[in-house]
């Protein structure tokens, strides 16, 4: 240790390196840091959020800009109901008009919620850092399939009734007999125009 | 019965007056070791030594291991998410359990089979030929000289060592998953690292500090309370791993509860 | 002026050392003699603070070392020199590193003026050129000679040889005795011997002690131990298998 040189210093600096680069690598990576990127804190109002976590994606215009800080929860005493709210980190340079649409959406396999932000069209004004937006909505899933599946259930009965000639609509799309009875009554008319005021043997 | 009850009794009590005598002594060395850490005079180069030692030296073996746990838990979790047909959710099985879990446990547990044994064999061995009293008799404070560096180094060294798990670990994934199961290499590194939070990393890496303190501290109360020759040290080094890996697991159990419950 | 009053010590339920007093002046060199596993070197471990005591007191040049903080102990430590019974070097250093330890750790000296003193404690014992050697590579003999070089190169005004010629071949004892012999004239060191080697006890001792379980029974010149008419001292010094102490081992053996 005192004598004899050893490359004991260059062994220890390589292993403490290789750890940092490793760390570096990690920290990078995992992109959640977001410490070197700027952005800006906005806010989305919500009556119900369906489960969006805190570290759920921001999406606008389908794309990754951002993610949930936080949530918390606020009573309006005047209105008597209950808001969430979604702190939001969104990246500088992202520009989301006021007249955006903002969804609370689903994603993937696991049912991953996120905040989709779709793009309003009046650029004039823009969400500031610090300025609150309220969100459109989620139904929650289960009403949204009870309403749907009814919907689709009296759909198809009547398209079956229809395309087997079953019911008046069925019967004046899918039969010609009225269409030929009255091409027939026209023509018997012009003929015998007086069959108007009289009646015949035919028509018991 | 009742003799066989009360015996049963008497055994109890005395494991547990050994256990709290066990932990009365580990506690009154960690404490005395703690305040030396801040008695001058510092000298760096000794926890040098000790971290090329424990570190250095351990990296092929926790390489090698991780490199396997990583194979290993890319087929197991495949053979399950194949039949769901999630194969692209393998990469968030491995990366999870590797950076949360597996990855700083496999490390000290290598790390006290390795290091922690050496230490009581080594210090066990200085006990037993009075090199610790020659220390003493020469001025300097065995607890100074011979558990500070290790403590300090253990302490430095288990996250770099768990680091290196974690990223071996996940490369022994990527392996099996890209060219054995076929699923796309750009694919698994997305899935891998959108599904780590900073948080697993942060949680798994704090663990290590604890387990580098268990190990340093278990293997130097050992090696100092060797008793009766050769014989001696290698029972007290074979306690030591063993009371080293216990200590580790039930450790592990606890801060898994605490990041479970407080920190979810 | 090392001074031990009614020392015991226990180890468990065995007393080792049963109300142990001794005197021993400045500049004297006292040999302690006794069986093994008497507590000779549970005795010399004291004087050195290692071991605390149960009960009783030793005083170094006046202070009693109970009293002391670790940072005055360690003073006074470095004024005394240990020579352990099986060496006791540090396997991990080189034997240069071994003899310089004291200077190392506890001095500021410098690189060219250490080599210098570790070379000069190792021709003491007659040893050149093995400072980067390690422990291993030494022979038993070799071993506690270095652990002499060791002691010696801090200096001190005190040494405590724990039997320091057994297990060496007759010609390095007769060179260590002479050793001793001649720090004790030239630099009026003080010497603690603990041996059960007569021959070495009356070629070094100034005074003679014999122990014998856990007390001083018999404290001398060399001329007084050897017409002592205590029975178990006249058994020892001769070597004798028949008189008061029987062949029973006494236990304690591994602490001495």
């Amino acid at each position: 240790m005192i004598f004899g040189k050893t490359k004991l210093e260059l062994k220890v600096g390589i292993f403490v390196f290789a750890g940092l680069v490793i760390l570096a690598f990690f920290v990078l990576s995992i992109g959640k840091f977001r410490t070197w990127t700027s952005g800006y804190q906005v806010s989305f109002l919500f009556d119900f959020i369906n489960g969006v976590k805190v570290g759920a994606p921001v999406r606008f215009a389908g794309m990754d800009v951002g993610e949930v800080k936080a949530v918390g929860i606020n009573f309006l005493p005047q209105e008597q109901k209950t808001q969430v709210q979604l702190y939001s980190w969104v990246k500088s340079g992202v520009k989301i008009p006021m007249d955006s649409e903002i969804w609370i959406n689903t994603l993937g396999l696991l049912g991953e919620k996120y905040v989709e932000i779709i793009p309003g069209g009046d650029y004039s004004q823009c969400l500031e850092a610090g300025q609150v937006m309220t969100g459109v909505d989620p139904v929650p899933m289960h009403e949204v399939m009870r309403t749907a599946k009814g919907i689709v259930d009296n759909l198809n009965q009547t398209v079956t009734k229809i395309n087997s000639g079953e019911g008046t609509a069925g019967k004046l799309l899918g039969d010609d007999t009225l269409y030929n009875n009255l091409e027939e009554l026209s023509e018997d008319l012009k003929r015998h125009p007086w069959k108007l005021l009289w009646k015949t043997k035919e028509d018991k | 019965m009742k003799i066989i009850s009360y015996s049963f009794f008497i055994s109890v009590g005395r494991s547990v007056r050994t256990l709290l005598y066990y932990l009365g002594g580990l506690a009154s060395l960690t404490m005395q070791t703690v305040h030396q850490i801040f008695v001058p005079p510092f000298k760096g180069y000794r926890v040098m030594v000790q971290i090329k030692k424990a570190g250095f030296d351990s990296l092929p073996i926790v390489i090698l291991v991780s490199l396997f746990i990583g194979f290993i838990f890319a087929l197991q979790s495949a053979y399950f998410m194949q039949r769901i047909g999630s194969e692209m959710y393998i990469a968030s099985l491995v990366a999870l359990a590797l950076v949360r879990e597996l990855g700083p446990v496999i490390t000290a547990l290598v790390v006290a089979g390795r290091v922690g044994a050496s230490i009581t064999a080594e210090l066990g061995s200085m006990q037993v030929t009075e090199q610790i009293d020659a220390l003493e008799a020469f001025a300097s404070n065995p607890i100074k000289y011979l558990v500070v560096p290790r403590l300090l180094a253990l302490i430095i060294v288990l996250p770099i060592l768990t680091l290196f798990a974690d990223i071996v670990g996940i490369l022994g994934g990527y392996l099996i998953c890209v060219y054995k199961l076929g699923i796309s290499s750009s694919m698994y590194l997305q899935v891998t690292f959108d599904s780590l939070l900073p948080k697993d990393l942060n949680t798994g890496l704090f663990k290590t500090i604890f387990f580098g303190i268990i190990i340093a501290m278990i293997s130097c109360y050992e090696g100092f309370n060797v008793e009766g020759g050769a014989e001696g040290v290698g029972q007290s080094t074979t306690r030591s791993v063993v009371l080293t890996f216990i200590a580790i697991i039930i450790a592990d159990c606890f801060f898994t509860a605490i990041f479970y419950f407080v920190f979810p | 002026m090392i001074e031990i009053q009614g020392l015991v010590k226990n180890f468990g339920s065995h007393r080792v050392l049963n109300e142990l007093s001794l005197k021993i002046d400045s500049g004297s060199t006292c040999v302690i003699i006794g069986r093994s596993g008497c507590g000779k070197s549970v005795m010399l471990k004291h004087i050195m603070g290692i071991l605390r005591p149960d009960k009783g007191s030793v005083r170094v040049d006046g202070k009693d070392l109970s009293g002391l903080g670790e940072r005055e102990l360690n003073a006074l430590r470095l004024k005394m020199g240990y020579v352990f019974q099986g060496g006791a070097l540090f396997d991990s250093l080189t034997v240069g590193e071994n003899v310089g330890f004291g200077l190392i750790e506890h001095t500021n000296i410098g690189r060219d003026e250490l080599l210098e003193r570790i070379e000069e404690s190792l021709s003491l014992v007659d040893l050149h050129g093995i400072t980067n050697l390690m422990p291993s590579q030494l022979s038993g003999g070799m071993k506690k000679r270095v652990s002499l070089a060791r002691a010696l190169c801090i200096k001190p005004n005190l040494i405590l040889y724990d039997e320091p010629t057994t297990g060496v071949d007759p010609i390095t004892a007769a060179s260590i005795n002479e050793l001793i012999r001649s720090l004790h004239d030239k630099l009026k060191v003080t010497s603690i011997v603990v041996t059960h080697d007569m021959k070495s006890a009356y070629k070094v001792a100034d005074r003679i002690a014999m122990m014998y379980h856990g007390k001083i029974i018999c404290e001398g010149t060399v001329d007084q131990i050897q017409n002592s008419p205590h029975p178990v001292v006249h058994q020892f010094i001769n070597g004798l298998a028949q008189g008061p102490i029987t062949e029973t081992i006494e236990s304690g053996m591994k602490v001495s």
